[in-house]
């Protein structure tokens, strides 16, 4: 994770160009690229034409930006700074809400300002009346629109002049990428569209954008992600480059309506020379109730189990959905380890059914942990840390009759005080995040929160090496 | 409560000017704009004659109303439509007739309007809003006292009754009223899949309703600036300048490109397509907008509908022609035709203006007989105003596989040989002819093949 110090602004600018071509014979190799080619051509030359129309979406600013640079509005002109462009924008909620959004800006450092491309309809080079071109010959017609979506990451100080040149030049790019997609993947008269997907790669790359072609899994583009992985110096272990890890803008909403990494809006422990080992990347905080299942009393260690596929399946390890209880203890009877009755009753299950599921379903392995007291546990910081550090998934703790995800540590190697990121699956209210955060259902814990009598068993889940 | 309307001082002279053969009926049209909270009538124009009336009076014995060609009428009052730039449109009927008849007048006018309302709203591309008033005004005049009895008729709800409304008469209605304008590039590629002609008329109805939308959900800026919300078109500043200047507001159209029914797929649309038609070119365009606290949105939307009106227009005027000309089903043939051309020329009375469309092969001349034909005025040649549009230049090297070619292209500028040359025939395709009833009936025709859903 990187906190950057100085203020980022990132520009995104969205947009639909219609791809259009005729085909005299779709299977014509040469005949139908060039063809395919030219239309990409005139798509680069609309993007350079002066009729193009940047409006910042949230504000009545309109530039065009290539007509030696015209505003809508007197006070910004081309030698402005870029920052001052967030004086216009009205975000649009308020009140509590916002106090939390500032928050996660300094956590993530960026503010994104949204433009959007328009064209221009009413400056036309002449003034001709309309004619009727007719043409008679049978070919085939292409028509796809092209999801064009753009970033530029700038400082606050840069120019709007050289903000808009890049933009344009970042159009342009994008557009020969997208042909170059288009073309590989032609079969015929079939055309993939091509779609962009931004990543924050580690500096010196930065925030990248990589155009893949739809409706291919992630599974067949191996070859492409290993290509770039080499291109841009990436370990060859992580999954940088899957489409699940795409960035997540601040500033968009998530549509599902659950909660994603909670703990982020915590405020770490005040311990004298601890550092924090935390969860790296998303996980999504399942608990009690949710999906209208009632399992309160029973389904913690469910729940819990539910957040550790949530992890690997928002991080790109795997595409299939978060199992469901039903589908968690029917895997346990695939397996062996339950009778047939099991499915569809409310028995708990513990840290090795949580491992033994986890190697059915997602195909992961785990270590497990043992714990005979639950004093012994406030010993385990190196372990957790390293643990977090290599790994960084979440980690489901059972013991007692309760279960626990555990999302990370503060530890210090000198003192050994530790303390405990704490999700916990027992709680049975809404998507409120105020309430979890504020009432302790994901909080820092000291070692006092764990039943100093009781035996513990941990569930550490690896991630796959593959990209 | 009733509608009110104010009408200009003009309009009561032709009105009362109007000269009707003792028993019988005089009908015709009332033009201006409609606001939320009022409306104005700026024009009135009487049906003309069809050359064959003088003969049917005779042989029909049910009475003068009877006679009234409801088709006639309702075609005049669509092709004058087409006349009105952005902002006015028909609002209603009259109807002149002897005291003896006037009890029986607001059934006639209540047939008149309804018919007329569905031929004009045909081929509109464009939904009306829920601000759009459906009201349409019917005025009564007996030709003896005078006396006039103005109502109106809702045309959403054919059950409904005729409401009364209020007809007050006011001098230089429209005299201050701002005018908006723009001339907007087109460049339309339509395939066309399957051969006949139904198949093409149909693609080329999608292709230009789909832009349409473009064009309705584009930003629009007037004088540079954007119109958000609810605000009035002229800033309070500028409201004190109590001139009789008409104020010009240039308008800026920015679209892009959705296409909401491809978004889903991960593939292309391809389709095997027999040919292809290309509508390029720049339309000009023009609207207003009342002066009696105008909203900007009313003020786009009427600019917005004149720009789609005028491109959907010309395709329905050239494809009629062709119909009339060709006589059967031939189609459009290859390579480049002119559309008509807009031209302006003032309007009747108010110091607005109306336009009307110049085939390559007219005239001013041409123009003038039409203007005169259907809206009962001389306009002088040196009046009209053709420089708005300049007339299409033929190159043989425009390609169909070229989508927005950069701006230097390579203008030839030679005759191209046309298959078939455009039959002209200006006055006779809009006045009577000797068949005039089969030019009504053509027309009519022509739209149910058009837009016939």
């Amino acid at each position: 994770m990187v906190y950057s110090e100085e203020c980022a602004i990132i520009f995104r600018l969205k947009g639909i160009l219609e791809f259009a071509c005729q085909l005299d014979n779709p299977n014509a190799g040469s005949q139908s690229q060039s063809t395919i080619s030219k239309s990409f051509q005139g798509l680069r030359s609309k993007v350079s034409s002066k009729n193009i129309v940047f409006t910042v979406c949230n504000s009545p600013i309109l530039i065009w930006p290539n007509t030696g640079f015209q505003s809508s509005m007197e006070s910004l002109t081309e030698a402005s700074a870029c920052g001052d462009i967030l004086q216009y924008i009205e975000s649009d909620d308020g009140g509590s809400k916002k106090t939390l959004k500032k928050k996660d800006k300094k956590r993530s450092g960026h503010t994104v300002v949204n433009l959007k491309l328009l064209f221009e309809v009413t400056d036309p080079a002449g003034n001709e009346a309309p004619s009727l071109i007719r043409v008679d010959t049978q070919q085939h017609c292409v028509k796809m629109p092209l999801h064009l979506d753009c970033v530029l990451s700038v400082t606050t100080e840069e120019s709007l002049a050289s903000v808009c040149t890049g933009l344009v030049e970042t159009l342009r790019k994008q557009l020969a990428e997208m042909e170059e997609v288009v073309q590989r993947y032609r079969k015929g008269s079939s055309f993939l569209v091509p779609q962009p997907f931004h990543f924050q790669l580690p500096e010196p790359a930065g925030l990248t954008t990589v155009i893949y072609p739809a409706g291919v899994p992630d599974s067949q583009l191996q070859a492409i992600r290993e290509d770039l992985h080499r291109k841009f110096e990436l370990p060859s272990d992580r999954p940088y480059l899957r489409r699940a890890n795409a960035f997540h803008f601040p500033d968009v909403a998530y549509k599902d309506g659950y909660l994603r990494n909670p703990h982020i809006h915590l405020n770490p422990p005040n311990i004298e020379d601890a550092k924090l080992y935390l969860v790296q990347g998303v996980y999504i905080y399942h608990h009690y109730m949710q999906d209208r299942v009632d399992d309160d009393g029973w389904g913690c260690a469910y729940r819990s189990l539910q957040t550790i596929c949530s992890w690997f399946q928002q991080q790109g390890y795997v595409e299939t959905a978060v199992p469901t209880h039903t589908q968690i203890q029917q895997a346990l009877v695939d397996v062996g380890d339950k009778e047939p009755r099991f499915v569809g009753s409310r028995q708990w299950i513990g840290s090795i059914e949580v491992q033994v599921v986890l190697n059915q379903l997602l195909g992961v392995t785990s270590k497990i942990l043992f714990v005979s007291q639950g004093s012994e546990l406030a010993t385990k910081g190196r372990e957790l840390a390293n643990h977090f550090q290599t790994e960084g998934t979440p980690v489901m703790i059972g013991g007692g009759v309760l279960a626990h995800t555990i999302l990370g540590v503060a530890w210090s190697e000198n003192s050994g005080q530790i303390r405990f990121l704490i999700l916990d699956p027992h709680y049975t209210g809404g998507e409120d995040l105020q309430t979890i955060t504020d009432k302790g259902w994901c909080g820092w814990k000291g070692p006092e929160f764990w039943d100093q009598n009781a035996y513990y068993n941990l569930c550490l889940p690896q991630r796959p090496k593959t990209i | 409560m009733g509608r009110s309307y104010f009408v200009d001082e003009t309009v009561e002279k032709y009105l009362g000017g109007l000269l009707a053969d003792p028993g019988s009926c005089v009908t015709g049209f009332l033009a201006g704009q409609s606001s939320p909270q009022r409306d104005f009538v700026v024009l009135a124009v009487q049906t003309p004659q069809r050359e064959s009336e003088g003969q049917l009076k005779s042989s029909r014995g049910s009475g003068p109303l009877d006679d009234i060609d409801v088709e006639w009428v309702t075609e005049h009052a669509r092709q004058v439509s087409r006349m009105l730039p952005g902002g006015l449109c028909i609002l209603g009927l009259f109807l002149v007739t002897p005291p003896e008849l006037s009890k029986d007048a607001q059934n006639t006018l209540k047939r008149l309007i309804f018919a007329m309302d569905k031929c004009i709203s045909k081929g509109r591309l464009w939904e009306l809003t829920e601000e759009d008033v459906t009201d349409r005004v019917t005025l009564h005049i007996c030709s003896k006292t005078k006396k006039t009895v103005c109502k109106t008729l809702d045309v959403k709800d054919p059950k409904s009754s005729a409401k009364p409304a209020d007809w007050k008469y006011q001098t230089c209605v429209s005299s201050s009223w701002p005018m908006l304008t723009c001339s907007v590039e087109v460049d339309l590629q339509i395939p066309l899949t399957g051969s006949s002609s139904d198949n093409t008329d149909k693609c080329m109805k999608d292709c230009l309703t789909r832009w349409a939308k473009q064009i309705e959900a584009g930003n629009c800026l007037i004088s540079g600036r954007q119109a958000l919300d609810d605000s009035e078109l002229i800033s309070a500043q500028k409201k004190n300048l109590k001139t009789t200047h008409r104020q010009t507001f240039p308008a800026r159209i920015l679209v892009s490109d959705e296409q909401p029914e491809l978004d889903e797929r991960s593939s292309a649309l391809v389709q095997l397509c027999s040919g292809s038609v290309r509508v390029r070119g720049v339309v000009h365009c023009r609207a207003y907008i009342h002066n009696n606290k105008p909203k900007a949105r009313h003020a786009v939307q009427a600019i917005k509908r004149d720009i789609i009106n005028t491109v959907s227009s010309r395709v329905e005027m050239f494809l009629e022609d062709l119909l009339i000309s060709e006589g059967s089903r031939k189609g459009l043939c290859t390579g480049q035709q002119a559309l008509p051309r807009r031209v302006f020329a003032p309007m009747p009375f108010s110091g607005l203006s109306v336009c009307d469309y110049m085939f390559p092969d007219e005239s001013t001349a041409d123009v003038a007989d039409r203007l005169k034909e259907m809206l009962d005025w001389e306009t002088p040649e040196e009046d009209i105003d053709i420089s708005l549009e300049s007339n299409q230049l033929f190159s043989p090297e425009l390609e169909m596989t070229d989508s927005h070619s950069d701006d230097s292209r390579k203008h030839v500028i030679s005759e191209v040989q046309v298959e078939n040359p455009h039959i002209h025939k200006a006055p006779q395709y809009y006045a009577g002819v000797a068949v005039a009833a089969t030019i009504a009936l053509l027309a009519t025709a022509t739209s149910l093949l058009y837009f016939s859903e």
